[in-house]
């Protein structure tokens, strides 16, 4: 009797270490292209986006402009207070700042190109207009690469101003494409070296009493809108740019009211006016 | 161990800058950066995307608290943490570079430094979780 066949396996295909089909690298290298795609997609729907400068207005259209903000009536600033600006402004310590004309000045340091000069420019000739009255303002525009590019606003450079509460004393330093406009004086430089040592602009020393630099509200308020547009929106005492300009232009009513002694009157005595100055100290 | 090393010391640099960062917030400071110009970190930080919404705590806070809690995690064994936690810091990065670049038009280097470290942790994680996969 023969034993039985042992058994043999079944045949098979040899055991293979599982190779992947994707290469280790391919990743890595997929996120770096997929986020680089994303931030090139950033600048050009950022570069499509951002609005074009304004040609500057003409004489005429500049100065109906500069009648509409500075012809609303004081009704709606009270109503506004201050609406959304931020209070930047600080009591500061040094002899008395008198301007050429022998009245307590306010003295203004900024730049064309400078998106928060640009904002800021706005409330100082609404404020600066319940005392006097500017004259040779010019339509602008901030650069058009920084930050809030093309914010429309005015110059100082080459306007003037009268009052017989006040004297305002402006230096532009730079045009909207940083060529050189005006310097300070050396005077003016140390006032800067003492109340704005981080050189922050815009800055604006009044009388040597109070001081602030930068901008009561942010520019976007004011971005893609004309000239006209944001006119026409100081008269909405609800909109965002009244908000901001008029209760910027209030702050800065209630520092020049105190270097005024409260003239005149009709501006000073205001209640919204009058709560403000308490606050400036 | 060497990827896990890299991305421990990426998380301890986020973590260094996030604090600078908030403590420039708070103490009121000007940042080592340019301020003018598109490379301007005052722009950006003084924007209101620099605070997280509804609140007045700036965003690098949640930066110490991002970058914290991923050098914990890579002092671990990698595992889905790692590649979860990462995932959401380059989603939130490359928010705050859409914010950066579409709404304020203005860079912030030390923002941007942060950011690059964000994808480098990511990276790291996706590239250990690729060779994972492989070997088992």
């Amino acid at each position: 009797m023969s034993r039985p066949a042992a058994k043999r396996p079944p045949a098979s295909r040899p055991m293979r270490k599982p190779v992947s089909s994707t290469p280790p690298w391919l990743a890595p290298v997929a996120v770096v292209a997929a986020v680089a795609l994303l931030v090139a997609a950033f600048l050009l729907y950022r570069w499509y986006t951002t609005p074009l400068p304004l040609p500057p207005l003409n004489v005429d259209a500049t100065q109906q402009i500069i009648t509409s903000i500075t012809g609303l009536p004081a009704s709606e600033l009270d109503a506004v207070g201050t609406g959304s600006a931020n209070n930047l402004i600080k009591r500061v310590t040094g002899a008395a700042l008198t301007g050429p004309n022998g009245h307590p000045e306010v003295f203004y340091v900024g730049a064309e190109y400078c998106p928060y000069c640009a904002a800021e420019r706005w409330p100082m000739i609404i404020a600066l207009s319940r005392f006097g009255a500017f004259s040779g303002l010019k339509t602008t525009s901030s650069s058009s690469s920084d930050i809030y590019p093309n914010t429309p606003t005015f110059t100082f450079y080459g306007a003037t101003y009268a009052s017989q509460y006040v004297d305002f004393v402006s230096v532009e330093t730079l045009d909207r494409n940083q060529n050189p406009l005006q310097s300070p004086t050396s005077a003016q430089q140390a006032l800067l070296n003492q109340y704005d040592a981080a050189g922050s602009i815009p800055f604006v020393d009044f009388g040597n009493r109070y001081a602030f630099s930068g901008a009561m509200y942010l520019p976007d308020v004011l971005s893609a809108m004309s000239w006209k547009a944001v006119a026409d929106s100081l008269a909405q005492p609800a909109s965002p740019q009244a908000k901001a300009i008029l209760g910027s232009a209030n702050l800065i009513t209630a520092a020049v009211c105190k270097l005024t002694a409260d003239q005149p009157a009709t501006v000073c005595s205001s209640s919204t006016i009058q709560s403000i100055e308490k606050t400036l100290g | 161990m060497r990827w896990q090393l890299l991305a421990l010391a990426a998380g301890v640099a986020g973590l260094g800058i996030s604090i600078y960062l908030t403590a420039v917030h708070y103490a009121g400071v000007p940042l080592a950066c340019p301020a003018t110009g598109t490379i301007n970190c005052e722009a950006v930080l003084s924007s209101r995307y620099a605070v997280i919404t509804g609140t007045n705590v700036p965003t690098s806070a949640a930066g110490i608290v991002w970058f914290g809690v991923s050098a914990l995690l890579w002092t671990r064994p990698f595992g889905r943490f790692q590649l979860a936690w990462s995932a959401l810091g380059l989603v939130t990065a490359l928010f705050l570079v859409y914010v950066e670049i579409v709404q304020l038009g203005a860079i912030c280097l030390w923002c941007t430094a942060a950011h690059i470290l964000v994808l480098v942790i990511f990276l790291i994680a996706v590239t250990t979780a690729s060779g994972v996969r492989v070997r088992s």
